[in-house]
């Protein structure tokens, strides 16, 4: 194990997109330009309701065609910085239409917390282009239980490489 | 699978881990097979309490119960635990498809609008 601050297992993409930095930021936060681009390959966006101010919430459906139906998955969050044009903080959770995280109850579980990840989206101006930087943090540093999963996955992981 | 499904899959396997025996059966399992009976040991809770957390392992595809008869050990199947530890790569190619459908959206949207500015 790692002595000091645990390896945290973020992804980082950054990407410079030709575009002013005023409309990449409302695409993060107008839903409509949200649903437009947000689905990955084979999903879509029915639902995408974004406050964006700090405590506001996002509720986002996911929607896909699956062979046994369509398939519903709803995410939402809360803001926990929001500076225009210039960085944007939310958490992400599964949650019901209604926007009620999934309780570890509703999960099959008596205890424990539920997943909680965390999007950091960064914008700076590069020559009239605007460089975005988005990092999506697997478990947050400050959420419940993060020290113990932490540990449980440096431990686990050990094990794996030795095995 | 598809990126969704998979982004279900780690979902499910991430709220398996979010709780402090659950971690601990996973742990003692990965020092061998073991019985119910022998994963309940170390707990003050009873046998139907320690069989529902490993109902839930199981569920996220991280416990295999065996066949054999009377005892049934179970036994950890690391692959889930794989995809959590390589959470960046999994999640990586779902960002990366959403970043290239905003480039494309943006560039779109300023090409319309500049269509419309022309006369």
């Amino acid at each position: 194990m790692t002595a000091g601050t645990p390896e945290t297992k973020d992804v980082v993409i950054e990407r410079t997109l030709d575009a002013p930095i005023a409309l990449v930021w409302q695409m993060w936060t107008d839903p409509e330009h949200f649903k437009a681009w947000y689905g990955p390959m084979g999903a879509a966006i029915p639902v995408a309701s974004i406050d964006a101010t700090v405590g506001g919430t996002r509720l986002v459906c996911m929607e896909m065609q699956t062979p046994d139906g369509t398939m519903q998955m709803w995410f939402t969050g809360e803001h926990r910085e929001v500076v225009e044009n210039q960085r944007l903080v939310y958490t992400e959770s599964m949650c019901d239409p209604e926007g009620n995280i999934l309780s570890p109850e509703e999960m099959g579980m008596p205890e424990g917390h539920p997943g909680i990840t965390e999007v950091v989206v960064e914008l700076r101006e590069v020559d009239g282009k605007t460089k975005l930087t988005l990092t999506h943090v697997g478990v947050p540093a400050d959420s419940p239980g993060a020290t113990g999963w932490t540990m449980a996955l440096d431990k686990l992981e050990t094990h794996l490489a030795t095995s | 699978m598809t990126l969704v499904e998979d982004e279900a899959l780690l979902s499910e396997t991430f709220a398996a881990l979010a709780n402090p025996t659950r971690r601990q059966i996973l742990a003692r399992l990965a020092e061998g097979e073991a019985s119910v009976n022998e994963l309940a040991e170390p707990f003050d809770m009873s046998l139907p309490a320690v069989s529902r957390h490993i109902k839930v392992l199981e569920r996220a595809g991280l416990v295999v119960q065996g066949q054999r008869a009377q005892f049934r050990p179970c036994q950890l199947d690391a692959s889930p635990l794989e995809a959590v530890s390589e959470w960046a790569e999994h999640y990586r190619p779902i960002w990366e498809s959403r970043l290239d459908q905003m480039d494309s959206y943006l560039q779109e949207l300023q090409s319309n609008q500049s269509e419309g500015k022309t006369k």
